[in-house]
């Protein structure tokens, strides 16, 4: 193969394509021929740069921002949330959303290795399909003081204002769960543009969950891993608090401290 | 939501949830107005998930849901630009006119990053001088790293045009991004096309 025949076949050395007799005699060839050999290289470079920035978002090109929860929900994968059907329970305050219904029919609950249910099981669970976009919560909005109302009016147990944004959280909204039978709220938003979602739950709901029960009593502070969500919680006050999110332990346990910085007259 | 429809949802979903981003890249720069993105793959969506009986459990669903977003996007295109003959056609690359090997581009190999980052923008805006083919071809292999065979299933063209084509987009491609360069005072006035 002579030089002008090696370089016509650059593509398919660089793609990776075409038989292994055509890559070894080009192998042969750029072996043998430094100026070729510095062509390939120049040339697979230029490509591959051209291909980064094809395939990057933080340029002034910059992909347009896609929220696929509602890609998802207006394309008719996912059920609309209907924030008007409430089921109600006992407590007679505590909501679920049609949404919620959606992963709990399907995934139902979830225990840990002693058969008992799992809080951070399940707070995982309800996170990556929130960060997945599969879990749309029942309220949107950006601000702190709205979220804050939305949670205030509708549980029976007491929640305070979302973490604030010098904790690094940026809230995006926040619904309501039963985790293993038990009320909570969520709260969902981001630090560093990585999903994280709070969890609320009154105190006395750790008897239904007796591992975390023993973590809690041994560790004011806990920490756990489920797959790739990193989760802390910790009883503030009267409730329990679970932080989970795909950042690291240390961002989510400064969101978890700042939780109640601005506490609400119980 | 029956149970068997919830499943179905719920499998959709996880096989659409890792390559979410990589179909927004692919769709943002394939059409001509990147605002209609999240309509497009809306779209295309609603469209495979229609059909997701077809879709056979084993084969490729990447390769299966890239063709439901390449067809939106060329409709788009197509309606946004009413002049929908032109992209019937195949535009086969002439041999021996646009070859790669053909170009010297020194300094664009020599220093590309002098010429890429010289504007953020630059590749992305290049792109767009493609045909509608050429351009999904390209970004197929360089978004969604697809092989030859793959991108001429998703494009239904055939393997030999896929290839041509490519070479053709990039060596194209390669030519805007030296035309850019020159015009910005990035190539050295001796380098010649
Ligand atoms: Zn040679």
């Amino acid at each position: 193969m002579n030089c002008q025949e090696t370089r016509r076949h650059w593509d398919l050395f660089y793609d990776s394509e075409g038989d292994a007799e055509l890559h070894f005699q080009l192998n042969e060839h750029l072996e043998n021929c430094v100026e070729c050999a510095e062509w390939f290289d120049k040339q697979s470079r230029l490509e591959s740069l051209i291909e980064e920035r094809l395939g990057h978002e933080t340029s002034a090109q910059a992909v347009t921002h896609v929220d696929w929860a509602n890609v998802l929900i207006n394309a008719g994968v996912t059920p609309v949330t209907k924030s008007r059907s409430w089921l109600f329970f006992s407590s007679g305050i505590l909501a679920l959303a049609a949404s919620l219904l959606v992963v709990f029919g399907l995934y139902g609950l979830r225990f840990g290795s002693d058969g008992a249910p799992s809080l951070s099981h399940l707070s995982a669970e309800v996170h990556q399909h929130v960060a997945a976009g599969s879990l749309r919560p029942e309220f949107e909005s950006q601000s702190d003081v709205e979220v804050d109302e939305y949670l205030l009016n509708r549980v029976s147990f007491p929640v305070r204002c979302p973490p604030r944004k010098d904790s690094g959280f940026a809230v995006s909204g926040a619904g309501f769960c039963e985790l293993s039978d038990q009320p909570a709220a969520y709260v969902v938003g981001t630090v560093d543009r990585h999903p994280v979602s709070i969890f609320v739950l009154p105190k006395e709901s750790l008897e239904a969950f007796p591992r975390q029960r023993s973590e809690l009593r041994s560790e004011p502070l806990t920490g756990c891993r489920e797959g790739d969500t990193e989760m802390v919680f910790s009883i503030i006050d009267k409730n329990i608090v679970l932080v989970a999110g795909n950042v690291g332990r240390e961002k989510l346990t400064r969101v978890l401290k700042s939780y109640g910085t601005y506490p609400h007259t119980l | 939501m029956t149970q068997t429809d919830r499943q179905r949802a719920e499998r959709f979903v996880a096989y659409l949830d890792p390559i979410q981003h990589q179909l927004t890249v692919y769709c943002s720069r394939a059409l001509n107005r990147s605002d209609e993105t999240a309509d497009v793959l809306q779209s295309a969506v609603a469209n495979a998930f229609r059909d997701f009986d077809k879709y056979s459990e084993g084969t490729n669903f990447r390769a299966w849901m890239f063709r439901y977003v390449t067809l939106e996007t060329l409709n788009r295109n197509r309606a946004a630009r009413r002049s929908p003959s032109k992209l019937e056609e195949q535009e086969l690359p002439e041999t021996g006119t646009l070859d790669i090997t053909s170009f010297r581009l020194e300094t664009l190999l020599d220093d590309p990053e002098a010429v890429l980052d010289h504007c953020d923008g630059v590749v992305a805006e290049s792109i767009g001088q493609l045909t509608e083919q050429e351009r999904r071809i390209l970004l197929l292999r360089a978004v969604g790293d697809f092989k030859y065979r793959e991108i001429a299933e998703i494009m239904d063209i055939p393997m030999g045009t896929v290839m041509g084509l490519l070479s053709r987009a990039r060596t194209q491609l390669r030519s805007q991004l030296r035309d850019y360069a020159r015009q910005h005072g990035l190539l050295s006035k001796g380098d010649s096309a």
